[in-house]
Parts: structure tokens; sequence; C-alpha cells
């Protein structure tokens, strides 16, 4: 039986125990695929030759998978409704195609949270405990203040690295995207104007830096103190880490402004070719039980999509990266208050007009209703060519 | 008639079935030539045909195609980011390619005339040629940034603003073409060194007993000579030139889960093969990936083209 995943897909150490735990009844050949891995996972579908028996699916390919769930075994067939109640409702309706076949089976969650630079906001007046954080930043409205208190009393310090990260987590916040179920373009609805109307007015306070993200330029600015702020999901604190390790004991998470968005978050499947699906599905929900996700997050950092893990001591750790905070405290309560938005397969391509112009906004200075005229033109156009409904 | 003539005459046949006695005979040669053209046929010739088959249809990689007749191209004609990304390549291609052809030139003229050191400086001018276009990037990424970066701190030190390289529409495409022409000089000078020797010495001796300085040796004599290699040295750097894709793909990606491929603020960096990526591989838009594809054929086929007639006229 072969399981195709990516480095940092999956623990693992978890791997090799079900490895070892299945040895007497199945020889489960774990494979780590490098580079494109929904090129050569497609490609080995549409081929017909060498399709591992499970997949791992990437969260932002699931769009990608969902319209072609006759490739997959329906995992309700295999008994998947038993094991419901164990994960996040919104992150199980994500492994749904539109016919209701069941394709993906929970692997993690992305919850976006709020990293802050604890010293930095209390040398600029701002509440500073996670707590005080929280619960006094939970609006836009009061986010921005801090951003423009934070530039009064720190001269050259910004909140925020870019527009993009104000646009891109309020239409995450959301349960509507760009496409909605029946093929029809809601881009210009609302909700998207609505969180192109903070970014822009993100930008107009001055609270935002000219920098790009994963720069050197933006790792020196966070090392430095200047960008003390950043809204971003679980798997950031490994970002954080790794792209700014002298800042250790320096920040703290805290609640991301008004409601919790979701990043990232992965499944696992079992394809039409596999030959023992009972045993596939035996071993995935094994995998992905509580205590092995609890184990996932220490390994690889993947937010557990069971709620059961976050009590469990491996989550209970105090981390001194982040001061002896218990992040766990602040991801745990936000993974399960997240909606998400129905996941069109043509998101993607009519998204990505909007990001593109709210970026020339931030970083070019472009007219913020020129550019929304011309995303719009384009949204158009391109919703024409992929035949949405605009 | 060769093969007739060797063949005993027993097993002369008719002269119809000739051929297929000459392959039958012949076919352990066949066999041996074989691998290339199987494997040509497999993973060149196919995919090739393959792509074009495919630019007529909808497909997402997954399920089945749908006929789509001329609409793809249709669309890609009035694509305007397509056009951006011409536009992009032509002019990253042009920044790169001109002072590369320039200083492979120059350094190619002090190699031929180098007397120590030969082999070692030919080894150090090919390295950057040879080295990861990934690794080259991400070094030139901190070569060009804005506040931490060498080249504003340089720019800095005589009393130039710092330019914001890789946040800016024409800091992107000159920092692209930088990398790019320190990338291909060592490489193209290695070229020009060969052309240099095939200069007969004659000719120099007697520029210089007819009194030829050495600025018009070069321009009357080597030169003109040259034709042929710098031929062959625009019309590779242009093949490689406007299909530049990893270049603007590691110098701009972010660490967000931005698009790799929308080449930084305003597609300024979008070159036509990334935007090919972009359509194929973010959109799962394959059949339009396909016609982008032949439309980045054309534009190159147009571009070797024009730099055949421009390098055979400028001889006559």
């Amino acid at each position: 039986m072969v399981l195709w995943y990516w480095s940092g897909g999956l623990s693992d150490t978890v791997v090799k125990n079900a490895k070892a735990r299945y040895d007497s009844s199945v020889d489960l050949q774990a494979i780590q695929i490098g580079g494109q891995y929904r090129s050569k996972l497609i490609t080995t579908i549409t081929g017909k030759a060498h399709i591992p028996d499970i997949a791992g699916l990437k969260g932002e390919d699931m769009a990608a998978y969902l319209p072609n769930a006759d490739q997959f075994i329906d995992l309700r067939t295999l008994g998947a409704e038993k094991y419901k109640d164990q994960y996040l409702p919104w992150k199980w309706d994500q492994g749904f195609a539109d016919d209701g076949t069941m394709v993906g089976f929970p692997i993690d969650c992305g919850p976006v949270a709020h990293f802050y630079q604890f010293d930095i906001f209390r040398k600029a007046g701002l509440p500073y405990e996670p707590a005080d954080v929280s619960k006094e930043l939970n609006t836009w409205e009061n986010f921005f203040a801090a951003g423009e208190q934070l530039r009064k009393r720190i001269p050259g310090t910004m909140l925020l690295t870019d527009v993009n990260s104000v646009f891109e987590n309020v239409v995450q916040q959301g349960s509507k995207r760009y496409v909605d179920k029946d093929r029809h373009f809601i881009g210009d609805q609302e909700h998207v104007r609505n969180a192109w109307a903070l970014a822009v007015e993100a930008k107009r306070r001055g609270i935002v830096s000219d920098l790009v993200n994963g720069t050197p330029d933006q790792l020196s600015a966070k090392q430095d103190g200047k960008l003390p702020s950043e809204l971003g999901a679980s798997w950031a604190a490994f970002d954080i880490k790794n792209g700014v390790p002298k800042t250790k004991g320096r920040y703290r998470v805290a609640d991301m402004p008004v409601r919790p968005a979701n990043n990232g978050g992965s499944f696992l499947s079992v394809t039409k070719a596999c030959r023992e699906p009972e045993q596939a599905f035996e071993i995935i929900t094994w995998i992905l039980n509580a205590a092995n996700q609890a184990q996932g997050y220490v390994d690889a950092g993947l937010f557990p999509s069971t709620p059961a893990s976050y009590p469990l001591k491996q989550m209970q750790e105090p981390d001194p990266f982040f001061g002896g905070q218990v992040t766990t405290d602040i991801f745990g309560p936000a993974a399960q208050k997240i909606v998400v938005a129905y996941n069109s397969p043509f998101d993607i391509a009519l998204g990505q007009p909007l990001k593109d112009e709210i970026k020339n906004v931030g970083v070019l200075g472009k007219d913020p209703k020129k550019a929304w005229s011309d995303a719009m033109s384009k949204c158009r156009r391109i919703a024409k060519h992929l035949g949405v409904s605009y | 008639m060769a093969v007739l003539e060797q063949t005993p005459p027993a097993v002369v046949r008719p002269s119809p079935s000739q051929p297929k006695k000459g392959l039958r005979k012949y076919w352990h040669l066949y066999a041996a030539i074989s691998p290339f053209y199987l494997i040509f046929l497999g993973f060149g010739l196919f995919p090739v045909g393959f792509s074009l088959y495919l630019s007529f249809h909808r497909w997402d990689g997954l399920g089945s195609m749908e006929w789509a007749g001329l609409s793809q191209y249709q669309y890609l004609l009035s694509d305007s980011d397509f056009w951006n990304s011409i536009g992009n390549t032509i002019i990253i291609w042009a920044l790169a390619t001109f002072p590369m052809i320039f200083l492979a030139m120059v350094t190619a003229v002090m190699l031929n005339s180098a007397v120590r050191f030969k082999g070692l400086y030919r080894v150090a001018y090919f390295l950057p040629n040879v080295t990861s276009v990934v690794a080259i990037a991400i070094v030139f990424g901190s070569i060009f940034s804005t506040n931490a970066g060498m080249v504003n701190a340089v720019l800095h030190a005589v009393g130039i603003d710092q330019v914001a390289w890789l946040n800016t529409p024409w800091g992107i495409k000159v920092t692209i073409a930088a990398l790019m022409t320190w990338q291909w000089t060592g490489y193209n000078a290695i070229i020009f060194l060969a052309g240099l020797q095939t200069v007969p010495g004659e000719l120099y001796e007697a520029a210089r007993m007819d009194g030829a300085g050495p600025f018009q040796t070069f321009f009357r004599i080597t030169l003109p000579l040259l034709r042929p290699t710098l031929l062959f040295v625009l019309v590779v750097s242009t093949v490689t030139g406007l299909q530049s894709f990893s270049e603007p793909q590691v110098l701009l990606q972010t660490s967000s889960n931005d698009s790799t491929f929308a080449g930084g603020p305003g597609h300024s960096g979008q070159t036509m093969v990334l935007y090919f990526f972009q359509q194929t591989f973010d959109n799962n838009d394959f059949g339009y990936g396909a016609a982008v594809a032949w439309g980045i054929f054309l534009v190159v086929v147009l571009f070797s083209i024009i730099n055949w007639r421009l390098v055979q006229r400028r001889g006559d």
C-alpha cells in the first residue's frame, strides 16, 4: 500500500509508527513527494499508472480535486460518518465535493492569529498581555488605531507588512469568497468591497510598510522590532522561529481582530486505484486520530483538526519562543470558531486580479478607484473565459 | 545501389521488395540509432503534438476534455496580461542581452590576449553559467534588497537615494536583467573566444603593416569575421532570454500563499513563461496554458527571424 505525502505534510514519527503497527497485514510504503506535488499526483491519476492508494491533498488544491471526486473513493462508504464528531465541523465539510462525495479526511487546519512583539507594544503604550491585546484590538478600527499610535510613539515602526494581509484575511474571515456554488462571480459584492475598503484604509492611515513578505528586508525589520505585528496562521509560528530566531522570547500570540480565519490545512484521501480501501481507511483514521495529531503538531507544526488533541500534554507545553505562552490557548478556541466559504475551482483565477490590484494600491500607490475598476474589468474577462457568470 | 552490389546474388530479389530487404539486413544499425529517435518521439514530439491538440480544448488536468475550438486562441489575442508578459520579456531580454554581448566581447578580447592563467580565467568566467539559477536568484535577492542590500549601500555611499529594486516596475526588470547578464556573460565570452581564435593571424599582421590601430583592427577585421559567432550568440540568447522563468520566479516569490508566478507588483516581472505557468498550474487551465505556450513559440520564432535578418544584413 502506497501513501503519498509531502515534506512536513504528516508527522514522520506517526508515519513510521503506522508502518510498524500495520506491518503484519500490509506493506505500507509512505513516500515523500518533492517539488510540484499536485502536478505529480494529477499526472499519475490521468496516466492511470502508479497511482498511490492513499494520497495527501493540500488544502489549497482541494478546489481542483473536488470536481473530480470520481477519481477518489467516497469515504462515507467506508464508514467515515462515525468519526465525524471527533473533527472540527467546518474542516470536515471542506472534504466534501458538490455531489456529496467525501473525498478528503481532515489532517490539519491553520487558524489565523495575531503575532506581536510584547516589548514594542508595551513601549508604544498599547495593550501588551495576550488577553488584553485580544480584548482591546478586537475590531479593525481598534487595530488600525493601534497601528497609528505605534507609528507615532516609535517612529519608523509599522503595524503590518502589506495591505494584502488585511485584504486576504478579511476575505478569509467570511463565509463567501469570489465564486459561489452556482458558478457565479461574487467578488464584486459587499464582503469583498468591505475587505478592499479596509485594506485601502490601512494604506491611507499609513500603518503598512513598503516591504515585501519573506525578503531579507522584511526579516531584518521584524528582528529590529520595526515590524512588530503580523496576522498569521498557526504554522507562521514556525516561519517566525526559522526566519528571525533572534526574536526568541519577544513574540506573543493573541486573537486576530473580529473573528478567526483559516489559512491552509490538508487532507488524506483514498484513490480509486486502491485495492484495499477498508485497510487504507483504517490506516488513515489511525494516523489522524487525536493523539497522533497532537504528535503532528509537535513534529511538523500541523495544527490538529481534532479538538480532543488540544488538552493533551504535548499541546499544553509552554513555548519559550513565545515567552512561555501556551499558544494552544489562542489557536485552539480560534480553530473552533472558524467559518469557511465555498471552495470554488475558479476562486484562484478570479481572486488573483483583486489581490494583484490591491497590491498595486499598496506598493505602487495606484489610485484605489482605478485599481478596483481595473480588477473588475479583468475579472469580467476571466469569468467569461472560464464560463463563470458575472 | 551500393547496397545491391554488396549483397550476394542468391538473396537478390525483384526491385519492389528492395527497401524491405535493406531494412531487414541493417535492422541492427537502425536499432543502434533508434534510442534517440524513440525517446525524442515519446518525450519530444508527442508532447509537442499533444499540446497543440490540448490548445483546442478546455481541460482541468483530471476530468474529461471539452472541445473549445479556436476560443483559447481568441482569448489569448485579447488577453492584456499575455501582451504585458510579452512586453516584460522583451524589455528584460534587451536589458540583459545588449550589455551582456558587449561585456562578453570585451572579456573575450581580453582573454584572447591574456598571457598567464588563461585556463583559470576561462573556468572562472564559465562558473556563473553552471551555477544553479535558484541559488543565484537568492543571492541577487539579497544584493538588490531595499534596506539591507549591497547595491543600495553603494548608491548611498555615493549620495544617491536608495531604490526599491524589487518593488518598482523598472527596478524589477533591471534586477532580473542584471542577474541574466551576470549569468551569461562568461559563457558567451568563451564562445566569442573560440570565434576569435579562428581569425587568421596574418590578417592582423597585414592590418598592422597598413598602419591600422587597435580600434580599426577590431571594427574592420575582428567584428566582421566574428559575424557567424555573433549570430549564434544572439540566437541562443534570444531563445533562452525569451524563455526566462526561474530568475523572476525565485527573485519575486514571497513567503505568503501568494502566487509564485505573478511576477511582483503590477506583474512587472511576469515573463511569458511565468504567465504560462500561472495559467496552467495556478488556475488548472491546461487548455489555455497550451495556447499560451504556442503563443510563446510564435514570439520566439519571430525574434529568431528578426535576429537572423539583422545580423545577415549588417555584413552585406
